[in-house]
Order: structure tokens, then C-alpha cells, then sequence
């Protein structure tokens, strides 16, 4: 068996045939189907999520720590680096952990591109090869051919301009909710930086993209927002205007 | 916090090329083109996999002419006099005429009854012609991909019915209309059988729905229309009733979806399924005659010749069918010591003819394969691709 074969029996068909299942229980709505399938996703990863957020909160509590660091050794970014290591290490905290989700987020995106495009088969040879990637389910093939429309969208065609807002935003506040204030100027710009970059790419990806890959992102995002909320214990650095004045940095 | 920024930013970098990714590993739209062959007066005509209509002389093998219309075509050419009707992927249907295609004259030559026709966009909707067309003694009907049918003067290629008469019967049309006196049926993937006048478009009083949609372009028999079902069921309804006549398997549903327009003859169905399986039915009942597994799904639909059965699967595989037994032969592959070998060395999914005992198959590898059922050889195939 080849890694393909692998990767469709195990990944790609069940979330394809799970997607479709879905759509026929709620009624013939793709969008809600992608809408749920989103939910039942973020509650399979919710251990890693959770530990995640586990670490931007203990990261968020260390800020006057790391703030009195960077001010102590700001100059020596080898010292400060060894510094903030120990730190990390004394408090038990990853700061790597943040990006497992992402990382685990990569398969999952690229079996649900996969899953929209073949469910919703927009070419004849598209079609004839779902016929072959379809469990033998009547609730499956009860559902085919799915209605592409979901609101104002075309889930199977490229993203549109307000959906690209809606992805880019809810991203923007979720990254701005964990993003720590620096003290470090050129940290902070390299900060605001980082905080604009990903929701652009993934506001510009939603214009490359099935409308459907991109309600996934936007839901993903709300769903992690209201995680976060409730973790964390609040809206964390959203609320910060002048992050830098505003923190309180211990032992001065 | 050096070391996290920087994995986040190789993160970010590798987050591009994840995506495009995605279509490496397939689901990204992929519209080629399936159309199969028309055989007429020792001319084999057929749509290319790189978007052009081709002629071909049989006994000479050599190209007659052809024709660019740089899109995908799955039509099967409709051949009819001088003129092949053709429709495309990018919502055009065209009337070439063999005599300005031989001389290699602009398109379209008016003077030998070439004309060119663009099938209507609709509110955000493909015009793509999918199904195949079907030809009355002064029209052609055609399906879009928009859910209307049109009808087209063969002659001038003028539309017909008025458009503001054409209802829009579902959200695409891919399966072929067929006519029944002055009546035209179209099946749709939402699962209704809509009856239209072949006077006006016009919506006539009488439709049937079923609880899956239909995969396959519709055939009438005796007065009842058999199709298949993304059910896995080929159904029968009677003309005028609205409930079914029976549905086949009648109990567990087969092993894939009836895809392939079924073929009937003499009060039996051959119906072609994608799990494989060649069914034998009775049109009356849907009692199973008998059936024959070919191993690779059925794309195509099965023709006969000379009475008897032939059937192609996907893998490449041609059998050669007893109708009333259902007795089967492979036919060999010639290029092969393996006598498992498929029968030509590519896939088969476009529609084929035959003609004088040979059997003429467009394969996925763009080339023209001649099988003879009489001596089951395959002759050196013909390549479709362009000759300089």
C-alpha cells in the first residue's frame, strides 16, 4: 500500500464521507456540515488546544519576568536568551508548545480541501472519482449531488472579499489575545509584524481558495477566540493600547 | 523567545507550500474531456484530450482533418451529413462541416451550414455542455450546465424555444436529454424526471421524483424511462406515474452508482454499474437475468454488434458478451506476454462505436485503439494528438 493509499483510507475518505453524512443530516447544508465538522475537529484536538492555551496563559503571568529580563539584559540577547530558557524551564512551560496545533492543523486543512473539492465535484472527472472514495452509507449517497451554496457563498469557488476580512480578523484577534507586549522596540515591531502577517496570508490565501476551506479557517478561529476567552480568563493582550506602560514590571 | 519566532516564521513559510499541497495530492479541479467516437461513412470522429475534433480516415488511419476548440469536449460527436455537431466544455456547440474542415477553411464557413452557437452563462453559473447531445430530424437538444435545455436549429444552429419559456430544471445538467415523439425527458442529479415540449421548452404536466438523484442520462423502453441512481439503483418509472416500477437490486443496493447510460434490447436492460458488475435485467420486472463481473468499474456504456455484447471497463479491459448468457471473453492484450494484461494499456472512459466487426475506443491516453471482435485483435493504436 502506498503512502497515498494510506493517507485516503485513513485521513482524506472519512472526513470526505463524514462531511457528506453530515450534510444530509443537517438538512442538505454543506456549509453547516463544514460548520460542524470544524467543531467535532477542534474537539478532537482540544488536548492539545487546551495545553496551549495552558502555556499562553503561564507565558501571559511570566510577562513582568520576562519584561524585567529584557530590560536587565537587553543588550546581551545570548544572556537574555539563556535567561529566558531557564525561566521557561523553572515554570514548566514550552514556549514551542503554541505551535503543535497549528502543525497538526496542516493534514487536517489539506483533507478538507480535499474533501470540499471532491464532495462538491465541480468537473465531470471530479464526480466520477467520488463515486469510488464513497462509503457504502445510504445517508452518503442519499446526499450526493450537494448544494454548493451556503449565504452569501459558493463553497466550491474562491473566497470573496468579506470572507477574507472575516478569516484575517478573527485571526488577527486570536494572535492578538496571546501576543505578549515587548519592552525590546525592535522585538516589538518584529511582534506587530508577526501579528499582521498571518491573517494577511490567510486573508490572501481565502482568494485562492474554495470559499468552504476558508468557513473552516473563519470557524476555527471563533471557536478558538471563545476558548481562549474562557481559558485564559478574558480578551488577555486584546485589551492592551500601550502594552509596554500599562504592564507592571515587578522587583522596580 | 528568538527560538519560537523562528519556527513561527518557518511555520509561515511552510504554510504556502502546505496549501499548494493540497492540489498535489488531488481534489483540485481537474475537466479533460471523455468524448467518445461517432462512426459514418468510413470516418471516425472524436473529441481529443487536448481540445480538438478530429477525423480520421478507418482504412487508411490516417487524419482527415481537425478542428481546435481549445477547450475540453465530452460530447460524442453527432454526425449528420456533412456537418458533426459538437458541444464543449466552455459552452459552445459547433457545426463542423467535413468539406471546409478538409480544406482547412476558417471557421465557421457559412456557405457549407458551419455555425457556432455560446450556450447562456445564467447568475453566476457554468455554461459547460457535459452531456451529450441529442438530435431530432430538424434540432438538437442540449443540456447545460446552467439547468436549462436548449434546442438549436440544425440547420442555422437558431435557438428554438424562447428563453424566457425554458425552465431552469436543476442546479446542472451533465446527463443527456432524450426524445420520445414530442417529448424530450431529461433525468437530473437532484433526482427528478421532468417531461418537456419539444414545441416550446415548456414544462409539460407530468414529472417524477425520486429520493436520490440520477446519475446517468436516461433511456426510454416501451414507454418507461430507466436510469441510474447516485443510490446505487437503476430505476424504472412508466411514463405519466409517479411512483417507480421497480428499482434494481431490489433488495441491497449494488456496489457503486449506475453511471454509464444502460443499453436495452429486446426486453432486457444491460446496465454497466462503477462496481464493476455488467447486469442483465428484465425491463418489465427488474428481475436480475444474470450478471458479469469485470473486475474495474464501468465508465461506459455497452453497445451491441452483430448481437453481440460489447463491454469496456475502466482499466482497459474489453469483454466481448453472449446477451442471452451472459458467457463472457476477455479480449488479449496483443502488446503483452501477460495474459492478465489489460486489454489496451490505459483507461477507458469515453463512450465508443462500432462498425463492420471493429470496434473503435478513445483511451485516456488520447489515442484511438481498433479492437476486432471477430479475431479479438487490437490493432496498433492511432494517436490523437496533433500531427505536425
Amino acid at each position: 500500500m502506498s503512502p497515498g493509499d494510506i493517507w485516503y483510507l485513513i485521513i482524506a475518505n472519512p472526513v470526505l464521507n463524514v462531511l457528506i453524512a453530515l450534510s444530509h443530516i443537517l438538512g442538505g447544508s454543506f456549509g453547516l456540515a463544514i460548520i460542524v465538522l470544524t467543531v467535532i475537529i477542534r474537539l478532537i484536538t482540544w488536548p492539545l488546544t487546551k495545553r496551549q492555551l495552558n502555556s499562553t496563559k503561564a507565558l501571559q503571568e511570566m510577562q513582568p519576568k520576562i519584561q524585567e529580563l529584557q530590560k536587565k539584559y537587553g543588550k546581551n540577547q545570548q544572556k537574555l536568551q539563556q535567561e529566558m530558557m531557564k525561566l521557561y524551564k523553572e515554570a514548566g512551560v514550552n514556549p514551542l508548545g503554541c505551535l503543535w496545533p497549528m502543525l497538526v492543523q496542516f493534514p487536517i486543512w489539506i483533507a478538507l480541501y480535499q474533501a470540499i473539492m471532491r464532495a462538491l465535484a465541480t468537473t465531470p472527472e471530479n464526480l466520477l472519482d467520488l463515486a469510488q472514495r464513497l462509503y457504502s452509507w445510504s445517508v452518503v449517497s442519499q446526499a450526493i449531488p450537494l448544494n454548493s451554496h451556503f449565504l452569501w457563498l459558493n463553497l466550491g469557488s474562491n473566497g470573496d472579499f468579506l470572507l477574507a476580512i472575516i478569516v484575517g480578523g478573527t485571526m488577527w484577534i486570536q494572535q492578538k489575545m496571546t501576543q505578549a507586549p515587548a519592552v525590546d522596540p525592535r522585538q516589538e515591531s518584529t511582534n506587530r509584524m508577526m501579528l499582521l502577517m498571518m491573517p494577511l496570508m490567510f486573508g490572501f490565501l481565502t482568494f485562492m481558495f474554495p470559499s468552504g476551506l476558508a468557513l473552516y479557517w473563519a470557524v476555527s478561529n471563533i471557536i478558538g477566540i471563545i476558548a481562549q476567552y474562557f481559558v485564559t480568563g478574558g480578551w488577555g493582550y486584546l485589551k492592551f493600547r500601550s502594552p509596554v506602560k500599562s504592564t507592571p514590571v515587578k522587583g522596580k | 523567545m528568538k527560538q519560537p519566532k523562528k519556527l513561527f516564521l518557518v511555520a509561515i513559510a511552510l504554510l504556502p507550500l502546505i496549501l499548494t499541497s493540497c492540489s498535489l495530492f488531488g481534489g483540485a479541479p481537474v475537466s479533460r474531456g471523455w468524448a467518445g467516437t461517432a462512426f459514418r461513412d468510413g470516418i471516425i470522429y472524436v473529441g481529443t484530450k487536448d481540445g480538438r475534433v478530429v477525423a480520421i480516415n478507418a482504412s487508411t488511419q490516417s487524419q482527415q482533418w481537425d478542428y481546435t476548440v481549445n477547450s475540453a469536449i465530452y460530447t460524442t460527436p453527432i454526425v449528420d451529413g456533412d456537418l458533426v455537431y459538437v458541444g464543449t466544455y466552455s459552452g459552445q456547440v459547433l457545426a463542423l462541416s467535413t468539406l471546409a474542415r478538409s480544406q482547412n477553411l476558417t471557421f465557421p464557413q457559412q456557405r457549407y451550414g458551419e455555425w457556432e452557437w455560446d450556450c447562456p452563462t445564467g447568475k453566476g453559473k457554468s455554461n459547460a455542455i457535459v452531456a451529450d447531445l441529442a438530435m431530432s430530424e430538424d434540432a438538437l437538444y442540449v443540456a447545460s450546465s446552467n439547468g436549462r435545455v436548449y434546442s438549436l436549429d440544425k440547420g442555422t444552429g437558431d435557438e428554438n424555444w424562447k428563453r424566457e419559456d425554458i425552465p431552469v430544471l436543476a442546479e446542472k445538467l451533465w446527463t443527456s436529454p432524450v426524445i420520445q415523439g414530442d417529448t424530450l425527458y431529461v433525468s437530473t442529479f437532484a433526482g427528478h424526471v421532468y417531461a418537456l415540449s419539444v414545441e416550446t421548452g415548456e414544462s409539460l404536466n407530468w414529472s417524477f421524483k425520486s429520493d436520490a438523484g440520477f446519475a446517468s442520462s436516461p433511456v426510454i423502453y416501451e414507454g418507461a424511462i430507466y436510469a441510474g441512481s447516485f443510490d446505487r439503483h437503476l430505476y424504472a418509472v412508466k411514463i405519466g406515474s409517479n411512483v417507480s416500477m421497480w428499482k434494481f437490486p431490489q433488495e441491497k443496493p449494488a456496489g457503486n452508482w449506475f453511471w454509464a447510460s444502460p443499453l436495452v434490447n429486446e426486453g432486457i436492460i444491460y446496465a454497466g454499474c462503477l462496481d464493476g458488475k455488467l447486469y442483465a435485467i428484465e425491463a418489465e420486472t427488474g428481475e436480475k437475468v444474470w450478471e458479469f463481473d469485470t473486475g474495474d468499474p464501468i465508465v461506459s456504456s455497452p453497445i451491441l454488434m452483430d448481437n453481440l455484447l460489447i463491454v469496456a471497463n475502466e482499466a482497459g479491459n474489453v469483454y466481448v458478451i453472449n446477451p442471452q448468457t451472459g458467457n463472457s471473453e476477455r479480449i488479449q492484450n496483443p502488446l503483452s506476454s501477460n495474459s492478465n494484461a489489460p486489454t489496451i494499456n490505459t483507461q477507458i472512459k469515453a463512450s465508443f462505436c462500432a462498425y463492420g466487426g471493429l470496434v473503435y475506443i478513445r483511451g485516456e491516453d488520447n489515442q484511438l485503439y481498433v479492437v476486432n471482435i471477430e479475431t479479438k485483435i487490437v490493432s496498433k493504436p492511432i494517436s490523437l494528438t496533433t500531427q505536425e
